[in-house]
């Protein structure tokens, strides 16, 4: 019974999943940190910490969806994968300080790159 | 009447909210909505109906975390081990909350506006917000909040409607290409935010030791692990470059 309510997908069950064990053990996080940044000034000292450690933790997430991709992503040799990220920091400082000039620069590199290699 | 500090005329508050729906509705909206159209497609991947995958926007409003919850769930793994692996990817929004609030919260404002304003906390508008609210009357920033996160939030869910039927039928390179929208939007706003010395080391530290991570920490606590890390590390430099800096100001 348990076993195959796991994976069900049919009813209600897809969305109690959403629910109990996608939603609440992601907002929980957002929810503790209401209230550990209770009484925190916004010039507070440990705040340089705290957002040094969010960044590094950005970097990260980016790093990882680059490194081991899923889906059509993971078509694209990892070269050409970085090599987007490079050409879209290169493209934002090109097209003066533009997000869009940055994505651009990079999705043409990723695109260009799959379609010669997916033939 | 008397000033409540929590409270701001209307008028401040609905330019505040116009403003920030403004701000949204261009290349932010347009990079989520590219981003979430990914996840309405991993969402039918798994057999999952249409308004699973629009809720899961709606409430996880984390692309990494919906990517988690659907590829674990793809590969069979027993649902307490689905949870523990969302949670792990989502750990980012206790230091990014945290970091936003103090900046939003002035006397008075109300618990339950700041739990609401925490659940809109996501990549896009908090490096958005990061960016822009230092500048920013403070009685402006609530309101500005909620009109830019809303706005991308409705766009990410339509688009997740709109993936669960149109990912299927894209060209690979097309496919890969949205897939990568995500982590290059990041990537650059990120840059473009960066403007301290202590921001590039974070940043550069987390890129330096994600391989690292991957490769010796235990799947899940990798970007945990490296967080903690990289910050610290990029924090300890920042003390110790501005201590030589005000050592040698010293007469």
């Amino acid at each position: 019974m348990i076993a195959w309510l796991e994976h069900a997908t049919g009813g209600l069950w897809p969305y109690f999943v959403v629910i109990l064990f996608g939603f609440l053990p992601s907002e929980i996080w957002r929810w503790l940190a209401v209230f550990l940044a209770r009484g925190i000034d916004e010039n507070a000292e440990i705040l340089v910490w705290v957002r040094a450690v969010a960044s590094a933790l950005l970097a990260g997430v980016v790093a990882k969806l680059i490194l081991t991709p899923t889906g059509a992503l993971a078509t694209v040799p990892l070269v050409w994968r970085v090599g987007s990220l490079l050409a879209g920091v290169a493209g934002f400082y090109l097209a003066r300080r533009s997000i869009l000039g940055g994505v651009i620069a990079g999705e043409i590199v990723l695109i260009g790159a799959g379609l010669a290699f997916s033939g | 009447m008397p000033a409540d500090p929590a409270f701001t005329p209307r008028s401040v508050t609905w330019s505040a909210v116009r403003d920030g729906i403004r701000d949204a509705a261009g290349l932010p909206a347009l990079m989520l909505m590219a981003s979430l159209i990914g996840v309405g497609g991993l969402a039918r991947d798994v057999g999952y109906p249409m308004g699973a995958g629009v809720l899961s926007t709606v409430l996880i409003w984390a692309a990494p975390g919906q990517m988690v919850l659907f590829g674990t769930i793809a590969s069979g793994a027993a649902l307490p081990a689905v949870a523990v692996a969302v949670s792990l990817s989502s750990v980012r929004f206790l230091p990014m909350t945290m970091a936003l609030l103090p900046m939003m919260r002035r006397p008075g404002t109300p618990t339950w506006v700041l739990l609401l304003v925490s659940h809109y906390v996501a990549i896009t508008a908090w490096v958005h917000s990061m960016r822009v609210m230092p500048d920013m009357a403070p009685e402006r920033r609530i309101p500005y909040f909620f009109g830019f996160a809303n706005t991308v939030l409705i766009a990410a869910t339509i688009a997740t409607g709109a993936g669960y039927y149109l990912i299927g039928q894209l060209p690979a390179a097309l496919a890969a290409g949205l897939l990568l929208t995500s982590p290059l939007f990041f990537l650059v706003n990120m840059v473009a935010s960066a403007k301290q010395a202590v921001d590039w080391l974070a940043l550069g530290f987390g890129f330096g030791l994600a391989p690292f991570a991957i490769a010796i920490v235990p799947a899940g606590l990798d970007l945990l692990v490296e967080g903690l890390v990289g910050g610290t590390l990029a924090y300890l430099i920042h003390r110790f470059l501005q201590a030589r800096r005000a050592k040698a100001d010293e007469p």
